[in-house]
């Protein structure tokens, strides 16, 4: 599938496969960041309204709780339309982050892509 | 004793935080603090940070923030001035935390990975102080 482009740096594209759209996020996400990174999500959920959402997070080092917000605000808002939000590829900061969070239990964590789509 | 210290002083623009936070983290394992111990500071660092723009300074970017870490023998203390709205956080009501909810996870940080916090109010604004225990 093609990528599309969002003009974020942080998520600069997406593709859509089937009833999923699938995010690769990019670099540290924290209060600088995050405000553009929740525009962008929020208004691809509200555009598709995906049965599932899949953010791959191998290039994203560390994320603060700003970041956090922004991804429980998508997963409430995915939920509302009965959608999941699946997680891949955690490095150890963001891991930890979401196990202090106790969020780590929340989304489905998925080793790759072909994970949550096969869900 | 304090054995060395890192002073940084910077605006409330979270444009900031990634820079501060780095160099927090590296004082701190320079000092001879784990990786995992200088990441947990560097986090909490941040968190405070962005609660004192978000909260003290209602989201100005050009007011003012000192940061002055110390590393003692047995200890970090990091102390964090701002001149904001003077409010601790640790007195301000919060219903029960809720992973499901947007909000709450930044003091939980804190709290969790930090030995010691206090708010100490100043005519001005307000002092954070966050101690690391060595292990």
């Amino acid at each position: 599938m093609d990528e599309l482009a969002t003009g974020n740096k942080a998520l600069p594209t997406f593709r859509k496969e089937g009833d999923a759209i699938l995010l690769s996020l990019r670099g540290e996400i924290d209060l600088h960041s995050s405000p553009g990174v929740r525009t962008v999500l929020l208004d691809l959920l509200t555009k598709h309204k995906p049965k599932r959402l899949v953010l791959n997070l191998a290039e994203v080092p560390y994320m603060d709780s700003s970041a956090i917000a922004v991804l429980v605000e998508g997963m409430q808002k995915l939920r509302k339309d009965g959608g999941k939000i699946y997680l891949t590829n955690l490095q150890p900061r963001v891991r930890g982050l979401l196990e202090i969070a106790r969020l780590d239990t929340i989304f489905v964590l998925v080793n790759d892509e072909q994970d949550a789509l096969k869900k | 004793m304090v054995q060395h210290h890192l002073e940084l002083k910077l605006d409330s623009d979270p444009g900031s935080l990634a820079a501060v936070r780095k160099a927090v983290e590296m004082f701190s394992s320079n000092s001879g603090f784990s990786e995992k111990a200088a990441n947990d500071v560097g986090l909490c660092v941040n968190e405070t940070l962005a609660n004192i723009i978000r909260h003290a300074y209602s989201g100005k970017t050009d007011r003012p923030i000192e940061i002055r870490v110390e590393a003692h023998d047995d200890r970090l203390i990091v102390l964090i001035r701002d001149w904001g709205a003077g409010v601790d956080p640790s007195t301000i009501p919060q219903p029960p935390y809720d992973p499901l909810t947007p909000g709450g996870v930044g003091l939980l940080c804190i709290k969790k990975l930090m030995d010691e916090v206090s708010y100490t109010p100043q005519s001005d604004g307000m002092l954070t102080m966050m101690v690391k225990l060595r292990t």
